[in-house]
């Protein structure tokens, strides 16, 4: 009688381990457009000269001009952009507050009802290959990025008439 | 214990029979224990169901910038329809037509034919590509609306709180200064569509004197493809628009009702937990009245063990008995029940998660309901107990 009772969570215990199994195959596996992209060629080694803030590069850059330009990664509750080599930089003046918090000067509150703030001191980065066409890995797989790097870029400017400026980057480089 | 001998199987079940009302009143109420509990899961299960349903990976909505993902509030000029299908690749097409909704949502009061005071009802104006983008839409009875006239979900009526007929077709709905005409019935496979009333997107825009939208629901190739959209509306900064997949919207909302959730499991808690010790009460009084029967089985050979067991049978056999019945009930006449919510209306869903919750609450009440009173009465000795009057 004490056999069995001992044997049934025995049983049970081997019957569920069996059935949990293996674990499955990991899901951080680098995509397959990935693998196919050498990285190197849009990390820079060292850090360029001339950066200037996202602020600035809004009020001086010209369209079609070089341009290097340094920022924070953020700027946005969802700086990334799935699957794409793109993401939004922030002036690195400009401090982040939690959503719904007060923002004081020089400080960015997250939420929507800022977003309109946000567009002045902050821009769309986006890593092109060299025909031009944009990276279709996202860019934290491709960069190794974080929210809240410190990255100088190295490209050149968009802007159109209606005030809309991108970078359109070949290289970044990731401050420590 | 399993090689001990056993009381037989069928002692159980007759004893159920011997006091037939106490096992009736006993039964009546574990059915209701039960059945709350099959009513709270539906709730629940509905409301998770309509969201998921609504949510397509392929679709994303373009809206306001700055309304907070509330797209009632949400503003945009009618041309992004057209710079959208314009600017963006990977929009899906079929037949030179692409898959772009430009639509107005408002949240008005509406009046029926039968209502006293006018009832909160969701409008959307639509074009005839709406229902290319929102492919769970069908147009189950009636026509497309043309001017004038406007379509209705399948709980639009729950929604306003009338009945049925009210919104049937031919019949007329009043809302901002405009009789309308019902010309058909939609379904949309259980999402939040099916609350609300559809009219032609210019008739809208001129009785509410408006030439904006409220969001463009595009149809993409891919749900990778979803990301091209996103890319257009933070490249072009002037447009302040801001682009969510259709499902990560959803889910959002689901995380918005999370609180309402684990509120409905609560009292999913709260109900199994008073039937426990509703059925803790009954099974005192019933094993108090059979001390000297259940002595006299010790006195035969029988285990304390082996008694226990059947008292233990005896209480789940009676609240698997009132599951079944709760969940026949729930089948019947709660399954698909319209419920009137914030955002719309759902209906209840009495699925397999709901009947396996709700027959594992039953199996708890028999087993936990069961042990203390048996317990206590193999306490006894056996010489007293069978003294015990």
């Amino acid at each position: 009688m004490r056999t069995d009772l001992l044997a049934l969570p025995l049983i049970v215990g081997l019957v569920m381990s069996t059935g949990c199994g293996a674990s499955p195959a990991s899901s951080s596996q680098p995509s397959s457009a990935a693998a196919n992209i050498d990285a190197s060629q849009f990390t820079l080694a060292e850090e360029p000269d001339g950066a200037v803030g996202v602020i600035a590069a809004r009020e001086s850059a010209e369209n079609g001009a070089p341009l290097v330009l340094v920022g924070r990664v953020g700027g946005s509750a969802k700086p990334w952009i799935d699957g794409r080599a793109a993401f939004t930089l922030l002036d690195a003046s400009m401090d982040v507050v939690a959503d719904g918090e007060d923002s004081e000067e020089g400080e960015l509150c997250m939420g929507d009802c800022c977003a309109t703030e946000r567009l002045n001191c902050t821009t769309l980065v986006k890593v092109v290959d060299e025909q031009g066409k944009l990276v279709p890995v996202d860019a934290r797989e491709l960069l190794g990025l974080k929210e809240s790097d410190m990255v100088v870029v190295q490209g050149t400017a968009k802007k159109d008439e209606s005030g809309n400026f991108v970078m359109i980057a070949r290289g970044v480089f990731i401050r420590n | 214990m399993l090689g001990q001998r056993l009381l037989p199987w069928d002692y159980g079940v007759r004893n159920l029979f011997r006091r037939p009302s106490r096992t009736a009143l006993t039964l009546g109420g574990l059915t209701i224990v039960v059945l709350l509990v099959l009513v709270v899961v539906g709730f629940i299960r509905g409301l998770e169901k309509s969201l998921a349903a609504t949510g397509n990976p392929n679709v994303v909505l373009v809206y306001s910038l700055s309304s907070a993902a509330d797209i009632e509030n949400s503003s945009i000029p009618g041309r992004t329809p057209a710079l959208l299908a314009a600017s963006v690749d990977g929009v899906r097409r079929l037949h030179g037509v692409e898959y772009v909704s430009p639509e107005l949502y408002l949240a008005t009061r509406i009046l029926t034919a039968n209502l006293q005071e006018p009832g909160m009802g969701l409008v959307r104006g639509v074009t005839t590509k709406a229902p290319l983008v929102r492919g769970q839409v069908q147009l189950v009875r009636g026509t497309w609306p043309q001017s004038g006239e406007v379509i209705v979900g399948r709980l639009a009526h729950s929604k306003l709180g009338t009945s049925e007929e009210d919104l049937a077709i031919g019949q007329q709905v009043t809302f901002d200064g405009q009789t309308w005409m019902i010309s058909g019935q939609f379904t949309a496979a259980g999402s939040a569509f099916e609350s609300e009333i559809w009219a032609p997107l210019a008739d809208l825009q001129t009785v509410l004197k408006r030439q904006d939208l409220s969001l463009v629901a595009v149809g993409m190739d891919s749900p990778d493809r979803v990301a091209d959209v996103d890319l257009f509306c933070r490249e072009r900064v002037d447009l302040e628009l801001k682009a969510v997949s259709e499902s990560a919207y959803y889910a959002a909302l689901q995380k918005h009702y999370k609180p309402v959730r684990m509120l409905g499991w609560i009292v999913v808690a709260l109900v199994a937990g008073s039937g426990i010790f509703a059925g803790l009460n009954t099974m005192y009084g019933a094993v108090v009245g059979r001390v000297r029967e259940l002595a006299t089985l010790q006195a035969l050979g029988f285990r304390r063990r082996a008694i226990l067991l059947t008292l233990v049978q005896e209480a789940t056999l009676l609240a698997c008995a009132g599951a079944l019945a709760a969940c026949l009930v729930g089948l019947l006449f709660v399954d698909g029940a319209a419920v009137r919510f914030t955002m719309g209306a759902f209906m209840l869903e009495v699925d397999s998660v709901g009947i396996g919750v709700a027959c594992g609450v039953a199996a708890l009440l028999g087993i936990v309901g069961a042990l203390p009173p048996a317990l206590k009465a193999m306490r006894l000795p056996v010489v007293e107990a069978i003294k015990a009057i």
